[in-house]
């Protein structure tokens, strides 16, 4: 649940909020991209919005999003030493849908896949795939080459080659 | 529908539209961050660059909520990731840190053991590590951080980076927090940190290329053993990918 309502808030703060409610969904969800663990994603993502905020004044006019996001992924990949969770299966969206079941699918093949990645990996697929970042970009944010990129980016796909067959029988299965 | 594109479609159709953040609990942190800022700016010039995963300090609870601390730029430049705060206890004033004024006067953290220097050199500074005591609300076993400072050849310490365990013990066996160069410091951070027990050889894994640590070990403990890349293997600021540390027999520990 989001708070914030009644607040005596300045200018500022209603700007950040507002900015926080846009962005929050796409942070949190990339950081379950990268972790595999709710908790654990809302936890970075409310730790990227905390340090978004302390720097609000300097970075409100600027890419704020951009930020938060450099902020959120770096803090994960300093993190690299937590294993990727299983998604539990329990924790189904309370937001029922009629496609939820096949919601739950994806999600897990989802997991599947991207377990199998190194931190990094993951990173850099979340980075490129998910936000959609050129190259040149996710290098900058994750203060490594391109080359770099290329090279981690190209051994991640093919990591989840790999795991392709499986994964899609497995979504197959739980239809 | 190829592989990529299942991907892309997966991770965009999974993604939940109601968040479930405290965004109460954003801005307080956030606040206390900005007051933990300013108290470091104010308080030691030496210290202005880089605090690193640790909780935010006792000083910011002076602070809660404090409407006139908002839309307050610091007074000092800070890192361009900025992170969370810890408190570094100066040597003889145990306890809780003092509020913003009296952080003009508070000393810079002295070293505890001695200080190692690395052999690489920023001019005429060299790099160096050294362990500070810290302080860490709630968390009575995390007692010392690990220090990425500069040495002056008039023997003037700055620090640019201090990390420390955030729960748990700061002697547990095995890795802590290690060190990161984020770009706030005047000089390049070679990636460092510290584990405890019989290492003596640490080797890092970036890219799948195995790159070996230089080590120290903690004059006060001998149980720690401080690392550091050299610049010239891992450039600062490059993630590992994987950290191992094997003992004089080249047993995994």
């Amino acid at each position: 649940m989001w708070h914030g309502e009644g607040f005596d808030v300045a200018r500022g703060d209603a700007e950040f909020v507002e900015f926080a409610r846009a962005a929050s969904a796409r942070l949190v969800h990339a950081a379950f991209l990268m972790t595999g663990d709710h908790h654990q994603a809302e936890d970075a993502a409310q730790t990227a919005l905390a340090r978004t905020y302390a720097s609000w004044s300097r970075i409100r006019d600027d890419d704020a999003y951009g930020y938060a996001r450099r902020i959120l992924v770096n803090h994960l990949v300093d993190g690299w030493r937590r294993p990727i969770r299983e998604y539990p299966t329990e924790e189904v969206p309370e937001q029922r849908r009629d496609d939820v079941a096949d919601e739950v699918a994806t999600r897990r093949w989802l997991t599947a896949i991207l377990g199998v990645l190194s931190p990094r990996e993951r990173a850099i697929v979340v980075l490129r795939y998910y936000f959609d970042l050129p190259e040149a970009q996710v290098a900058r944010e994750l203060t490594i080459s391109v080359g770099t990129v290329k090279s981690t980016s190209s051994r991640a796909l093919e990591k989840l080659r790999g795991t392709g067959p499986r994964a899609v029988d497995t979504r197959e299965a739980c239809r | 529908m190829s592989e990529l594109d299942r991907l892309r479609h997966a991770m965009r159709v999974t993604e939940r539209p109601g968040a479930t953040l405290d965004l109460a609990a954003v801005m307080r942190d956030g606040r206390r961050l900005r007051t933990r800022r300013r108290v470091a700016g104010a308080g030691a010039a030496t210290l202005a660059t880089g605090l690193v995963a640790a909780v935010v300090a006792v000083v910011a609870g002076a602070l809660p909520g404090d409407p006139r601390t908002i839309e307050r730029p610091p007074p000092v430049a800070v890192a361009p990731m900025p992170p969370a705060g810890v408190t570094p206890t100066p040597l003889g004033t145990p306890g809780r840190t003092p509020a913003t004024t009296a952080g003009r006067t508070e000393p810079p953290p002295s070293p505890l053991g001695q200080v190692i220097d690395s052999g690489i050199r920023h001019g005429t500074d060299q790099r160096v590590y050294y362990v500070v005591q810290v302080s860490v609300p709630g968390q009575p076993r995390v007692k010392i951080g690990l220090v990425a400072g500069r040495r002056a050849p008039h023997g003037t310490l700055t620090t640019d980076l201090l990390v420390n365990d955030v729960e748990g013990s700061d002697r547990s066996p095995g890795f802590h927090q290690i060190g990161y160069d984020s770009g706030g410091s005047p000089a390049p951070v070679p990636t460092f940190g510290y584990f405890v027990g019989p290492a003596q050889r640490i080797i890092g894994t970036v890219n799948g290329r195995q790159v070996a640590a230089r080590l120290a070990r903690w004059s006060a403990d001998k149980q720690v053993v401080i690392f550091w890349f050299d610049p010239a293997d891992l450039a600062p600021g490059d993630r590992l990918d994987g950290i191992v540390a094997r003992d004089g027999s080249n047993r995994r520990l």
